[in-house]
């Protein structure tokens, strides 16, 4: 499975990855989250525990169970640490502890190195047996209801070592905290080379012609998003060049305000015929990969980001991304040289109209940016940096030979 | 005749630590650049070179200041800072505050950042590694440069200076092969005006040349 990356990740990456297997080599290294299949953090697991086996560790995987009341605590405990305002009271709380009571009692926690990802299982530091303990967070805690940060900090406090996605999203707990960005399999259905025709047959099946440069952003149909703000950027920058708008996004399920902006997006198209909006079921992974191929220029005008992995997934396929300079998009986007980082609908049509008008900067770009992806942003550094952490709370010094 | 050593390919990836301590205007970045913990200071200046940033900077303060804060004499001003001419990590960060309080002598009211858009102090812990590639001659050394990753190319060209104030490079071409002519030419790539991907390709050139002229003296 190792040897699908040789030729992809950084030679680096991959000789340290054998180093480090070599010194954990019959170690144990149990990872906890709560869903199998759904969300970038199954789907980076369901890759990287056989990549842990390959490498001679002793990697599990399980996840936590819960009732319906369970999920929905934690879905506001979620939301709360992401700053929407929800109350959570005692009885909750506790709720939340019980069934991660229950889990402890079913599920083996005897590892020489545990790591809990995200807060739905972070009360099982409680039940801890022996090991290092790793609070993994993957999401944006940079503004969180303090009431519910302060509560959960408790448990993260028992943690050895902290790991946030972005510098901004540490907080002073008291821990060893480490800085890791997630990453893009290169492998995956949504990343891995593709012929010309498998990518006509997508542009055929959604009636997208490619006849002129596309602009193109994957995004839920979210306000945070700015979709209006790309149409807007689009009819600025047709008055000098003609291009096509394709606006593809899964419908979101979880979120009410979802269907209000997909009508108002549809709305504000109107009827030009140069404008696509498609609405991808979940799963679309080939039809994303193929759009993302296709693209003359890709967009993230985000106004909130909690990291934003397309602008990585785009910058992979070798396409310049102009986004919006939030979350975690300016640590992908070195403004200037692998894309632009915008504050404005002003801002991405002037970008926009300079790409259009330059191939050889789009290009220059493009290859710059799968270059930076390369050697910052694929799961194999992601699974070297896990390691490091272990590795480094086994040694505690700031170098480290290997 | 003396056997001689060859040179051993090794590469340094860091691993960030945040130190919990953040800016939100240069009087804050003042107060905590006094107090933060030397790696912090040492990963924002001299490890800033590995994070492939646009070169209109020499450090993260100077990109803060300039992008974030936009004061852009400031930047300047802390893109002037050459952290390889102090001894150590407490001169340098003298230096830096120096260059701080003269500015907020001239501008006592600079700019807020924007939320989100703070200076985080973190620290890196380093780990090495040997690539399993050495080189025992120039023409080895040739090929070897133009394909290792570029954390290589930054362990001996950038992390080098900290360990022994010059590069692994033109040290082992002047210790081990006696090229003089070509080690200085790679002391003279200056380490501020180029990416970690122009310096290879400086380097590559230098030792090309060098390659070319060693064949055409035998006649080859």
């Amino acid at each position: 499975m190792i040897s699908q990356y040789s030729g992809i990740s950084p030679k680096g990456d991959l000789i340290l990855l054998e180093r480090l297997g070599e010194k954990l080599k019959g170690k144990s290294f149990l990872h906890i989250n709560s869903t199998r299949a759904g969300g970038g953090v199954a789907e980076i697991l369901q890759r990287m525990v056989p990549i842990l086996v390959e490498l001679g560790i002793d990697a599990r995987w399980e996840v936590i169970e819960g009732d319906e009341r369970f999920f929905d605590v934690t879905k506001k405990i979620h939301n709360a640490v992401q700053g929407n305002p929800e109350k959570i009271t005692e009885d909750m709380w506790r709720h939340h502890y019980e069934i991660n009571k229950k889990n402890a009692e079913r599920i083996n926690l005897d590892a020489d190195a545990v790591l809990i990802h995200d807060p739905q299982p972070s009360p099982l530091i409680e039940f801890r047996k022996r090991g290092r303990w790793i609070w993994r967070c993957h999401i944006d805690v940079s503004h969180p209801v303090k009431e519910v940060c302060d509560y959960l900090l408790r448990y993260c406090r028992r943690y050895d070592a902290a790991v946030f996605s972005v510098a901004k999203f540490a907080r002073a707990m008291g821990v060893d905290e480490f800085i890791i960005p997630p990453s893009i399999d290169p492998v995956s259905e949504k990343n891995r080379e593709m012929s010309p025709d498998e990518i006509n047959k997508t542009l055929d099946r959604f009636q997208i012609p490619a006849d002129r440069p596309m602009l193109l952003q994957v995004s839920r149909f979210d306000r945070f998003k700015d979709p209006i703000g790309v149409i807007k950027a689009y009819r600025m920058v047709k008055k000098y060049n003609d291009c096509i708008l394709v606006l593809a996004g899964s419908p979101a399920t979880d979120d009410p305000e979802g269907e209000a902006v997909l009508k108002e997006v549809r709305e504000f198209a109107a009827d030009d015929p140069d404008i696509h909006i498609l609405l991808l079921p979940p799963f679309s992974d080939r039809d994303i990969n193929a759009l993302q191929r296709a693209a003359t220029i890709v967009i993230q005008k985000s106004l909130k980001e909690g990291f934003g992995l397309t602008v990585s997934e785009a910058m992979w396929k070798g396409k310049p991304v102009i986004g919006g300079a939030a979350g975690g998009i300016p640590l992908q986007i070195i403004h200037g040289a692998t894309g632009f980082l915008v504050h404005s609908v002003e801002g991405l049509a002037f970008r926009i109209r300079q790409f259009l008008n330059n191939p050889e900067m789009v290009q220059r770009m493009g290859e710059n940016g799968r270059e930076h992806v390369r050697n910052n942003f694929l799961i194999t550094r992601q699974i070297r940096d896990y390691l490091s952490v272990w590795y480094y709370l086994e040694n505690k010094r700031a170098l480290i030979e290997l | 005749m003396e056997e001689i050593r060859p040179f051993e390919f090794k590469q340094c990836v860091n691993l960030i630590k945040s130190t919990g301590l953040k800016a939100r205007n240069l009087r804050e970045l003042r107060e905590r650049t006094a107090v933060v913990s030397g790696e912090s200071i040492f990963h924002h200046t001299y490890q800033y070179f590995l994070k492939g940033r646009v070169l209109e900077y020499t450090n993260d303060f100077a990109h803060w200041a300039g992008e974030s804060l936009e004061e852009r004499a400031l930047s300047e001003h802390l893109s002037n800072v050459d952290p390889y001419a102090f001894k150590n990590i407490e001169d340098l960060r003298m230096e830096l505050l120096n260059v701080i309080d003269g500015y907020l002598k001239n501008f006592p009211e600079p700019r807020e950042a924007m939320p989100g858009d703070e200076f985080y102090f973190n620290e890196t812990v380093t780990l090495t590694s040997p690539l399993g590639i050495k080189a025992k001659n120039l023409a080895e050394f040739l090929i070897a440069i133009k394909y290792v990753d570029a954390a290589a190319i930054y362990y001996h060209f950038y992390e080098a200076r900290v360990r022994l104030g010059v590069d692994d490079f033109s040290k082992w071409l002047e210790d081990s092969l006696d090229k003089k002519e070509v080690a200085e030419r790679i002391r003279g790539i200056d380490p501020f005006m180029h990416s970690t991907e122009e310096i290879r390709k400086h380097i590559y050139e230098g030792i090309e040349e060098e390659v070319r002229t060693e064949m055409e003296a035998v006649g080859l």
